[in-house]
């Protein structure tokens, strides 16, 4: 089953008309598909269009062109509720500034997406203590995000996007704020989620990162670099 | 999945609000100021006003209730000579009184006074003085709100036959009895003019004060020496006539004052020849005259709460506005993390609730203090009615709607994408 499907997806920034040479052209037509259970990680230098490509990846922007569809749906053309429902439903996200909301408590943040998708309150809360005991912080409940390391609010980050059992987890980053141990213990924790079956995209510009996930895409220019453009270009 | 239980949606929100408020202490107590002193201010106002406006009450309750109409004699000539008509009427007289009450038994009149002034010397044992005697007929004494303290009213007997009796109001007791407890006064004799009466009873002390450090304005009223009329046109000014000085009528239902007072008007206008030499004093009107500067500065106390409230909501938007930048993040978050639009703006909108609630009490407090003071000051008991709340309520429950409508619309209306960035 395919998770992600996009096809000629385009995202133009500026220009008012379509031959406008102020437009910023970040994505030009990428073709990618992501099939259920994958580890693909997303890399590419700065200025290639990564960050547009996850934002349109995580439903938060829409593309200018082309189709996306998500787990079955189509999501382009779709407005900013429906939108947030597919966010809220389809998709978990891990940021590389972990991205807690800082008044809440532990358990609250992840119950945080479970509240929005209308789940009771005493299921919020098994499942968020189930979570939390998962990614291995069953003690650190009822404490603020700031009493909590990185490493540790990284953690919260990737329970609370578990918590509705998202189709795609999509990881922005996820150790870039982290030392290397750290850093290497959230990786694991990917793994682990990898191999009970998640979906996982990575974007990375680490390529140590990157090689550790069992596909890689790399983003050039708005475009996908796939081998056989690299040998086109070695040629 | 749909959502469920929307009072418990409703509910976290609330709890979220709360927290937000008590963790930005500084920045909530500025955006409350401006219901704070609002409410204060059209509580405040509204209740001063209410408490004038009680004491004025008062102070008609005491009169003798304002469901009165008084008819008082007046001067047909104010300049040259009176016509022939004019010098041939008599003025007001019982006759009046009497039709009056006739016509005013389908009208609901229940009860009719007359009150005949005259001057005259009146003798005791103790003093002898020039002094205002009061005839009165009928009702007088109810209808003018006098009651009796010692000894006996006026019986019908009495005010039939012109006896030869007196009441007396507490200070011309003390002037003409000055060393007799006013139960021994009971019973004295007392001559007036040349004819004697005997002291029946004495009146209750009349007083009122519309703030505590002013005169007793019904000290008047204290010094009544009080006969029946009949005896005053019989024996003292032999009046032939029967002309009196004031006829009052009780009309408990105020919606038939205005017809009757317009058929009064033309029946006393024919007795007279139609001249009209006397005037219509509606009570009702006269106290609704009084209410009715009440009523401006209820308004203007309203709108000086609106000021207030306006005032704060400017505050309020900006201050939303600029927390708004530190807040831009945490709304991407959300955003991410699948609340819609909708739910932010519900979230900015339960904590103006929660702010223009929390704001409203203590506004009603300060409102109370102040409202107190002020009444303290002019010396008149503070009444807090509850519409007086109400008003403070709902202006600051509109006030706080609106100005929290345009943060909370821009906070929902941002990209979700955008606001993630955000630094």
């Amino acid at each position: 089953m395919r998770i992600i499907e996009t096809r000629n997806l385009i995202k133009t920034y500026g220009g008012r008309h379509e031959n406008d040479g102020n437009a910023v052209h970040a994505l030009r037509g990428i073709d990618l598909d992501v099939e259920k259970g994958e580890m693909v990680a997303l890399i590419g230098p700065s200025g290639s269009g990564k960050s547009t490509l996850m934002a349109i990846l995580g439903c938060l922007d829409a593309p200018t062109g082309g189709s996306y569809t998500l787990d079955g749906r189509q999501v382009e053309g779709l407005a900013g509720a429906e939108l947030a429902a597919i966010r809220n439903e389809k998709i978990g996200f891990v940021f590389q500034q972990y991205n807690l909301l800082p008044k809440a408590t532990i358990l609250r943040n992840v119950e945080l997406p479970m509240l929005y998708a209308g789940v009771s309150r005493r299921e919020r809360r098994e499942r968020a203590l189930d979570l939390l005991a998962r990614v291995g912080l069953p003690d650190k409940v009822n404490v603020l995000p700031g009493a909590l390391s990185g490493g540790q609010r990284q953690r919260v980050a990737i329970a609370r996007a578990l918590a509705n059992r998202p189709a795609l987890l999509l990881a922005d980053e996820p150790t870039g704020a982290l030392d290397s141990k750290t850093g290497q213990e959230v990786l694991d924790l990917f793994g682990e989620l990898h191999a009970q079956g998640n979906t996982v995209v990575l974007v990375t510009h680490d390529p140590k990162i990157a090689a550790l996930a069992e596909r890689r895409v790399e983003l050039r220019d708005g475009l996908l670099w796939d081998g056989e453009q690299r040998e086109k270009a070695a040629a | 999945m749909k959502p469920r239980g929307r009072s418990g949606a409703f509910l976290e929100r609330l709890h979220e609000a709360w927290i937000e408020l008590r963790e930005n202490p500084g920045r909530s107590v500025l955006q409350a100021l401006g219901v704070m002193l609002g409410v204060a201010s059209v509580l405040g106002g509204f209740s001063i006003s209410d408490s004038q406006r009680q004491q004025t009450e008062r102070l008609f309750a005491r009169l003798g209730g304002v469901d009165k109409l008084n008819v008082l004699p007046t001067d047909t000539v104010y300049d040259g000579k009176p016509g022939a008509l004019q010098s041939a009427n008599r003025g007001l007289t019982l006759q009046d009184a009497t039709e009056g009450e006739e016509l005013g038994r389908e009208k609901a009149v229940n009860a009719t006074s007359v009150q005949k002034d005259a001057r005259a010397r009146v003798r005791s044992e103790f003093a002898d003085r020039e002094h205002a005697v009061t005839g009165v007929g009928a009702d007088f004494v109810a209808l003018n709100g006098y009651e009796i303290e010692q000894g006996r009213g006026f019986s019908s007997h009495d005010l039939a036959t012109g006896a030869p009796v007196a009441v007396l109001g507490v200070q011309a007791a003390s002037v003409f009895f000055p060393t007799d407890p006013p139960e021994a006064i009971v019973g004295k004799p007392l001559r007036i003019g040349d004819v004697p009466v005997t002291v029946i009873g004495v009146f209750r002390e009349r007083s009122f004060r519309f703030r505590e450090d002013q005169e007793n304005i019904m000290a008047w009223r204290n010094r009544i020496v009080a006969v029946p009329s009949g005896l005053v046109a019989a024996r003292m000014t032999g009046d032939p006539y029967h002309r009196v000085d004031r006829v009052t009528f009780r009309i408990p239902d105020l919606a038939a004052m205005t017809d009757f007072s317009r058929e009064l008007s033309s029946l006393v206008t024919g007795n007279h020849r139609l001249q009209s030499d006397f005037r219509l004093d509606d009570v009702a009107k006269r106290m609704e005259k009084r209410m009715s500067q009440g009523a401006v500065y209820n308004l203007i106390f309203m709108l000086s709460g609106i000021l207030a409230l306006l005032g704060g909501g400017m505050v309020n938007v900006n201050v939303q506005l600029a927390s708004l930048k530190e807040r831009v993040r945490e709304v991407g978050v959300k955003m991410a993390l699948g609340a819609p639009g909708s739910e932010i703006f519900k979230s900015f909108m339960t904590e103006a609730l929660l702010l223009t609630l929390l704001g409203s009490v203590v506004g009603f407090a300060l409102g109370i203090l102040y409202a107190w003071g002020i009444t303290r000051i002019i010396g008149v008991p503070l009444s807090l009615a509850p519409l007086s709340f109400l008003w403070a309520i709902l202006l600051a429950a509109v006030f706080g709607f609106l100005f929290a409508l345009y943060p909370a619309l821009k906070a929902s209306r941002q990209s979700p994408m955008e606001a993630l960035r955000y630094e």
